[in-house]
């Protein structure tokens, strides 16, 4: 296989800007894309080179696969980088790029398919010798999701087979809600899928959800790296991940670690993946799915081992064989990721859309953050609602919590709603705080009991800011201290 | 000036006389407060460091050195006016299109009675399916759109009355 010099990153956002970054110091050229929403983002302006592709829906734009190879081929790229989400699991795109003669940056077209419809990734494991969760194969209709369930037993999970992310899952705990999760999931899977097909997995209170990173080659070489737990989440969706999972021993990391390559070297695997598992408060793990492309969460995976991923991506894509082998992978202290989305904790994760109109990013020992935001971004509505993931490592998951709950206060993300308080509330929750959690855990500690309370300082300089800030309501001219502005607050109010 | 402000359950009274003297709460407070940026105010207060950023200005909503809060200000002409604008829980809600999106579903339907949190609408934006709950109790006395409709942020959706 060729080298890789010029790279079209099929993606936007802080993925896309993860990954120019990486390009740059390989000295690879970068070619991104955009939607008319994005014409000022920030992955535009870190790249090389930056092309329109459509309006603003993504179904037009960063899902029009025909439209961005063409992109690709037209400025002479060899790779295409799909990123996480949009088509980095759409096994269609990938033959489109390999059709193209491009390089995609992952998995082969025929491991895409095989792993990325849910219920043959399930056989496939099950044929390796990986215990599955209790479940069914795609549905046909309502009755048989109906009788799948009863076989099962409720609560169950009905899951879209193909994409991934969460999106499109229904818990359903009783067969009166069927009827309307079946209609639910089916509308937002084919809406953000393109396919519509679900299936039923038993759902498992109180279990952790437990994923381990694989890394394959095409020389036949399988490595895994070491897990993350997500547990927590809502919605499916995940908000906060670490590793090493607090409660995932050397003998259960091992298993997992030989259940992912079992599956990887079943199906024929290349490039980075990811295996997702369930784990019981007894230590039973069922395998899930097979994400077939980098994670969002892959930076934490990145500050416990100092593998560059995206790196490594590139490397196997271009045919090259894992700079190192099981033995030598290294993973030290404990890294977490907090994941900033524009969603409104207060109002039950509400997305909101609208303009950044302050940024302040925290940094200093242990901290890294990944983000696309900068002072007046947009935030549409078209996309998903990540903003930014800070991410924090330290030599024990003590020092990288501290670490983790110093930076959370230092972040300022101003204009819309973000999932800042959730993070700020939850890193000094005493069940989080000891590692003791599980799927259920934002449902049984979201909202928290008691409201929260600044302290009296605190409450006096908010509440001047806030009487200064009614009176500023027009932009400030010349003087910008406090004192003319209680002024004109005066003013102001002696004509209101 | 008299002011008073709530900041989420806690209410102050923010005081300045002509001569530039502040008081709190009855209390005389050494204060320095600068703006940095548009948003952004550091103030010192009898020497303790706080500062404070103002997140969004309708609603008003201030980010307190790591802490957020939702703050609603009075000046002496509308205490003056009291309970008629301001009132304690009593009122009228509007409830509005959080972001542009599809109408998927409405709950209710005018004149129906609905506890606090009770579901009112589905709303689809960013890909997702958002509930659109009740923040008080009250009854539905107008639905202004329909299900199904697309919607801009902001919207008025419904209102509900006590």
């Amino acid at each position: 296989m060729k080298r890789i010099r010029r790279i079209l990153i099929a993606n936007r956002g802080e993925i896309a800007v993860r990954i120019i970054r990486t390009c740059r110091e390989l000295g690879i050229a970068t070619v991104a894309v955009y939607s008319d929403a994005d014409r000022g983002a920030l992955h535009v302006r870190l790249a090389d080179e930056a092309y329109p592709i459509g309006p603003a829906p993504a179904r037009e734009s960063y899902l029009a696969g025909e439209r961005i190879v063409a992109v690709g081929t037209r400025t002479g790229c060899d790779a295409v980088h799909p990123g996480y989400g949009f088509l980095s699991e759409n096994a269609d795109f990938a033959a489109l790029v390999a059709d193209a003669g491009l390089a995609f940056v992952g998995p082969p077209t025929a491991v895409q398919r095989a792993l990325g419809e849910k219920t043959s990734a399930r056989r496939l494991a099950k044929a390796a010798g990986v215990a599955i969760a209790e479940g069914s194969d795609a549905l046909a209709d309502e009755p048989a999701a109906r009788a799948a369930a009863e076989r099962i037993g409720y609560p169950v999970l009905l899951k879209p087979a193909g994409g991934g992310g969460g999106k499109g899952m229904r818990i359903v705990r009783g067969p009166d809600e069927l009827a309307l999760a079946w209609r639910g999931a089916t509308g937002e899977a084919g809406s953000a899928f393109g396919v519509a097909a679900l299936f039923v997995e038993r759902y498992l209170e109180h279990a952790r959800h437990v994923e381990m990173q694989i890394f394959a080659d095409t020389h036949g070489n399988i490595v895994w790296l070491g897990e993350r737990d997500c547990s927590i989440q809502r919605r499916q969706q995940k908000l906060v991940e670490e590793t090493p999972g607090p409660a995932v021993s050397d003998e259960l990391r091992a298993r997992l670690g030989a259940s992912a390559v079992a599956i990887a070297r079943a199906a024929g695997y290349v490039n980075a993946g990811t295996a997702e598992f369930l784990v019981d408060q007894d230590g039973r793990a069922v395998f899930l799915e097979m994400n077939t492309r980098l994670q969002v969460e892959h930076p934490i995976t990145e500050l416990a081992t100092g593998l560059d991923l995206v790196a490594l991506q590139l490397r196997v894509a271009q045919g090259e064989a894992l700079p190192f082998t099981q033995d030598a992978v290294e993973r030290r202290g404990a890294a977490i990721e907090l994941r900033i989305t524009a969603e409104d904790p207060s109002a039950g994760f509400l997305p909101s859309a609208g303009r950044v109109s302050l940024f302040r990013e925290p940094a200093g020992p242990g901290v890294r953050v990944d983000h696309a935001l900068f002072a007046g971004s947009p935030v549409p509505t078209e996309y998903d609602p990540l903003l930014a993931k800070l991410v924090c490592w330290g030599p024990t998951r003590e020092v990288a919590l501290a670490r983790a709950r110093r930076a959370v206060r230092e972040t300022i993300v101003a204009g819309v709603p973000t999932s800042l308080p959730f993070h700020a509330r939850t890193l000094v929750e005493p069940d989080f705080a000891s590692g003791r959690y599980d799927t259920g855990y934002v449902a049984s500690h979201w909202p928290p009991p008691a409201p929260l309370e600044l302290d009296d300082d605190a409450a006096v300089a908010a509440g001047i800011v806030a009487v200064l800030t009614r009176a500023s309501r027009a932009p400030a001219h010349g003087e910008r201290n406090g004192q003319s502005r209680w002024d004109t607050a005066a003013r102001e109010d002696a004509l209101r | 000036m008299r002011y008073e402000v709530t900041l989420g359950g806690r209410r102050l009274r923010v005081e300045r006389d002509p001569s530039g003297a502040l008081t709190v709460d009855d209390r005389v407070r050494a204060v320095d407060a600068t703006q940095i940026a548009r948003d952004l105010w550091t103030v010192t207060l009898d020497g303790r460091s706080v500062e404070v950023a103002v997140l969004t200005r309708d609603p008003l909503r201030l980010w307190v050195s790591g802490d957020e809060v939702a703050a609603e200000v009075a000046n002496e002409r509308e205490l003056a006016l009291g309970g008629a604008t301001r009132g304690t829980g009593a009122a009228r809600q509007e409830i509005r299109a959080p972001m542009p999106g599809l109408l998927k579903a409405l709950h209710v339907r005018e004149g129906d009675r609905v506890e606090r949190g009770a579901s009112l609408a589905t709303l689809e934006a960013m890909k997702m399916e958002n509930e659109l709950r009740a923040p008080d109790g009250g009854t539905v006395s107008r639905i202004a759109v329909a299900a199904g409709a697309k919607v801009e942020g902001g919207a008025l959706l419904l209102v509900l009355t006590p």
